[in-house]
């Protein structure tokens, strides 16, 4: 923030100019689209926001990192606990709202960034790569070994958006409301799939330690999503979000099923609620489709998604473009070189986490308002492997290439789904194309173009203007 | 006999090599001498098929040994000693020995090697010690004996002196000679040092900037004073 | 005390295994420097053919045999068309390309067997064995898992200390400029560990599917168990990677018995970040700094 005060004003209007201009356009697109688009859209800003982080630390700072997803993870659960034990701040009496909850999950995520980031400063790249996948296994797997607190692999269930008189105390909350009212499917996600018991009494390698076993619950792992034990599928269809809008009911794009505007307890007619909405005078107002709409949901979410990646986008602009980030990549070209010229590459690489995780942990907690459930299942392994493959295939270090690879990431099922719907693929198939879609380009991304679309536009825009200006 | 002709080599925009052409015969020892960044390195690492020229050709007994990848290279006869005691520091005396030439039947290795072990009696007593365990004379020694058990034509050493006290110095040196002479095959030595290098070498090749500024016969460079001053610094 | 004493033998099958997948790590880290993060996916995809083999053939040791000649290949396609190329470029990009390759394996094994857990057939008795009178926690299957663990490590050092292709593995993994000069050729050797260390996965996956079950995930766990031991073992030896692998085994054997064995990724993990922030270039490592 030091660093961004010092940059010349001008660059911080253009900035800011840009972020309040994607946030104008958004809003205005926000509310001229039907609920599933504004739905998508709070996917791609929510996946944009992590991604930030994700071109700053693995991009710009060099550092390969899987442990985004398990980042994301603190932001949400930290949301969630904070919303739902807390009626008022500590020690203060002013009330809870969800915008002083995202504060806090900003601040738990800065915290474990620090952590992972002072472990992680010191090792190069397959060792740093190897710790975060394990902190991406090992973070999800620790709501497990706290099911009171954390609700173990059911995981939490929100309220969103925030209501006005605060939470009840969680305990009955759980109790009364959410599980009278969730799907059916419910009763079939939290154990029981434990196809081959195991015998032996100190046998690790049991199914119930494997993440396939969490996946159950997994929402929105896109990475994972076959791994929806069929039971899910009779939810899914027709629960979908507004299912008249939805493309068709078939079980494999199963994002949301557990969260579905029409199953949700707050949905109802609490319009006035939304502490977070900056757009919601705007958005309330406009009736599209010709249906009656009050409060949409997936509206709500997306001006949350959007307000908060324009915010983290505005940062992220202002570091990358600036002293931070040619420092960031200095480190990552020469360390020694960077060393001797006055940067230091252990502050460097810390920074880069602590600044990523800050942005995981805000998605984070935009994801668990978007899926209004925080769980192990959903910010699992398949999370962080998601990101990657989005910051790869858009761009490695440019935050332009995070927005297209967040498009990307949710664009692609929806693609193949249609696809698979006209020519009538099995559900195996359909399941499967993207993650072996996404597989097979970040291979060819990495060999061809490792430089993502970014890079390579960049790359033929650099060659044509070259051409040009011989030729002129 | 090897035999370069219009050799040149560019790295991008830079040229490290240009037309560089010298001939070097059976039995006898050619230095090719000259400051940092003369392109010694260059020529050397080419030769081996390392690194790819734009042009020239080099040949030995009359066959090329461009375009070859280095192992290959090794086969025709070839073998390079890379700048810096270039053993593999994790193995073995032993091991380092059988490393070299290990295309050829296990017989004709033992007898390289029994070779070796004679001409070196220290290293024999410790042929079962990790070689980064030896002095630096002694892996350099190690590293040429790698490089013999290939039973090289052409035996190319990119600066054997490097790190080493004078006294070993001269002893390697001698060594490189008494190789050349004895056991009849070209040998190539590339030194900074050229004072010493021309003291065993019988033709030297002056290299400055990428090209042969001065080749003859080794006395008579090391007696060229305005070629010492201003190519050799001294 | 005996409680403790059969969480440890307990722990020997699954430690066995997670070395075995160490031991693959740690072949392709000294053939090529690149962690290969796809390796899980690798013994996964040979796990699941030769449950396809076992399947129409019935015989487990033809379905082992199967899992062998696909890992042997799987590492060489993955090798030859992916890391063979991106060698040359930054190891951030070799890194990606591997985990390119998990996501793509995984969602073809997806594709083709299902996504959901299958069982794969037990070829031995799993029941505890009784032997002087007291039923220990190991099972006949336990016994097989250990001992096909111990011939693939003897084999492997006899094959790098004793022959001229392990010489040229070593000295390729140490400096491949000298193999290189010396007539080693390099390429090949880096296909052919990396062949083998498919080998040694697809024995591991195919020794592990029967005590848990197989999916396209179900091996995730098990790369950061083996990741854990190999880092700790030093990442360059194979001793290192076999005797910390069944540490770890036995470690996490015990944690689960006294605790929950939910508790064992975390304890991996913990493991994992004491090593790394204490002894990064683990026990049986050389002292060569791994930070930049």
């Amino acid at each position: 923030m030091r660093d961004l005060m010092r940059l010349p004003g001008a660059r911080l209007v253009l900035h800011a100019a840009i972020a309040i201009g994607a946030w104008l356009a958004l809003t205005w697109v926000n509310g001229a689209v039907d609920p599933l688009m504004n739905y998508y859209i709070a996917l791609v800003a929510m996946y944009a926001t992590a991604m930030f982080g994700m071109v700053i630390l693995v991009g710009l700072s060099g550092q390969v990192s899987l442990g985004n997803g398990a980042l994301m993870a603190v932001g949400g659960y930290v949301f969630a606990l904070t919303t739902l034990n807390w009626q008022t701040i500590p020690f203060t009496v002013i009330p809870m709202n969800g915008i002083w909850a995202m504060l806090f999950a900003a601040v738990g995520g800065v915290l474990f960034g620090l952590l992972i980031g002072v472990l992680g400063a010191r090792l190069s790249g397959p060792y740093l790569a190897g710790l975060t996948l394990g902190i991406a296994v090992g973070i999800p797997a620790i709501a497990n070994r706290f099911p009171e607190l954390l609700g173990g692999e059911t995981g939490l269930q929100l309220t969103v958006p925030y209501p006005d008189g605060g939470y009840a105390p969680v305990v009955e909350e759980v109790d009364q409301q959410f599980v009278e009212e969730l799907p059916t499917g419910q009763d079939e996600l939290p154990t029981g799939q434990d196809p081959l018991a195991s015998d032996g009494s100190g046998d690790l390698l049991t199914s119930d330690n494997f993440p396939s076993g969490d996946a159950s619950v997994a929402p929105d792992d896109l990475l994972t999503s076959d791994n929806f034990p069929s039971g899910d599928a009779s939810v899914a269809p027709d629960d979908l979000l507004t299912s008249d809008n939805f493309p068709s009911g078939d079980a494999s794009v199963a994002p949301d099923d557990l969260l579905t505007s029409d199953n949700f307890p707050s949905a109802t007619p609490d319009a006035s609620a939304l502490p977070l909405d900056p757009g919601s005078t705007d958005v309330s107002g406009v009736d599209v489709s010709g249906v009656d709409v009050g409060f949409v949901l997936e509206r709500w979410q997306a001006s949350l998604a959007v307000a908060v990646a324009c915010i983290v986008g505005f940062l992220a602009l202002n570091l990358v473009r600036g002293r931070q980030g040619r420092a960031w990549r200095a480190v990552r070209d020469d360390p020694v070189a960077a060393a001797v010229s006055g940067i230091s590459p252990a502050r460097s690489k810390v920074s880069a986490f602590v600044v990523s995780s800050l942005f995981a942990a805000l998605a984070g907690a935009v994801f668990a308002q978007i899926l209004a459930y925080v769980g192990p299942g959903a910010f699992g392994l398949g999370l962080s492997l998601s990101l990657l493959v989005g910051i790869v295939l858009g761009g490695r270090s440019s935050l332009v290439g995070a927005v297209i690879g967040a498009v990307l990431l949710v664009w692609l099922p929806e693609f193949v789904l249609s696809l698979s719907n006209d020519r009538g693929w099995e559900e195996q198939v359909t399941n499967n194309a993207p993650n072996l879609i996404y597989g097979l380009l970040v291979v060819l991304v990495v060999l061809v173009a490792p430089g993502g679309i970014v890079g390579t536009l960049q790359a033929l825009v650099g060659k044509v203007v070259r051409r040009a200006r011989k030729a002129g | 006999m090897l035999s370069i002709s219009g050799l040149s080599v560019t790295y991008g925009p830079v040229h490290a090599l240009t037309d560089v052409s010298l001939e070097v015969p059976r039995g006898e020892v050619t230095a090719v001498i000259g400051a940092n960044g003369a392109g010694k390195s260059t020529l050397m690492r080419t030769l081996a098929g390392l690194v790819k020229p734009v042009a020239g050709t080099a040949t030995l007994d009359g066959n090329s040994i461009l375009g070859h990848k280095p192992e290959d290279v090794v086969r025709m006869g070839v073998a390079l000693v890379p700048e810096g005691r270039s053993t593999v520091p994790e193995l073995t005396v032993d091991e380092n020995l059988r490393l070299g030439g290990m295309w050829r039947s296990k017989f004709e290795r033992a007898g390289l090697n029994a070779e070796f072990y004679d001409m070196f009696p220290a290293l024999a007593q410790r042929r079962n010690s990790r070689a980064d365990t030896l002095s630096g004379g002694e892996r350099q020694q190690l590293a040429i004996g790698r490089a013999l058990m290939c039973d090289p034509q052409c035996l190319l050493l990119d600066e054997p002196s490097l790190g080493l006290a004078p006294l070993i110095v001269t002893q390697i040196l001698e060594l490189v000679n008494r190789l050349a002479v004895e056991v009849n095959i070209a040998v190539l030595l590339v030194e900074q040092n050229a004072v010493t290098a021309l003291r065993v070498a019988h033709t030297g090749v002056v290299l400055n900037l990428g090209q042969v500024v001065m080749s003859g016969s080794a006395a008579d460079i090391a007696s060229h004073e305005e070629l010492r001053h201003a190519y050799l610094g001294y | 005390m005996t409680q403790l004493i059969d969480y440890l033998l307990g722990g020997l099958g699954s430690g066995m295994i997670i070395a075995l997948m160490a031991l693959a790590l740690v072949l392709t880290w000294r053939a090529t420097r690149v962690v290969n993060f796809a390796q899980v996916g690798q013994a996964m995809f040979t796990t699941f053919v030769a449950l396809t083999i076992q399947t129409l053939t019935g015989s487990w040791l033809v379905a082992l045999v199967a899992a062998i000649i696909a890992g042997a290949l799987l590492g060489v396609i993955v090798q030859y068309l992916v890391l063979r190329p991106v060698r040359r470029m930054d190891t951030s990009g070799a890194i990606i390309a591997t985990f390119g390759v998990l996501i793509a394996l995984q969602a073809a094994a997806g594709m083709i067997w299902g996504g959901d857990s299958q069982a794969y057939p037990q070829p031995f008795g799993n029941t505890a064995l009784t032997v002087f009178g007291r039923e220990w926690p190991v099972s006949a299957y336990d016994l097989v898992v250990v001992g096909f663990g111990v011939v693939l490590v003897v084999g492997l050092t006899l094959l790098f200390t004793r022959t001229d292709l392990g010489l040229a593995m070593r000295a390729t993994a140490f400096n491949p400029e000298v193999a290189r000069l010396s007539g080693v050729r390099v390429s090949r050797t880096l296909t052919i560990g990396w062949a083998l260390a498919g080998i040694v996965g697809a024995v591991a996956g195919v020794l592990v599917a029967p005590t848990s079950a197989i999916s396209p995930n179900s091996f995730d766990i098990l790369l950061v168990f083996a990741f854990t031991a190999a880092v700790i073992g030093g990442l360059d030896s194979l001793v290192g990677a076999v005797s910390v692998g069944i540490f770890t085994g036995l470690v996490l054997s015990v944690v689960s018995g006294y605790s929950d064995s939910s508790n064992a990724p975390v304890v991996a993990l913990f493991l994992l970040a004491l090593n790394l922030a204490l002894k990064p270039e683990g026990i049986f490592g050389h002292s060569k700094a791994r930070a930049v």
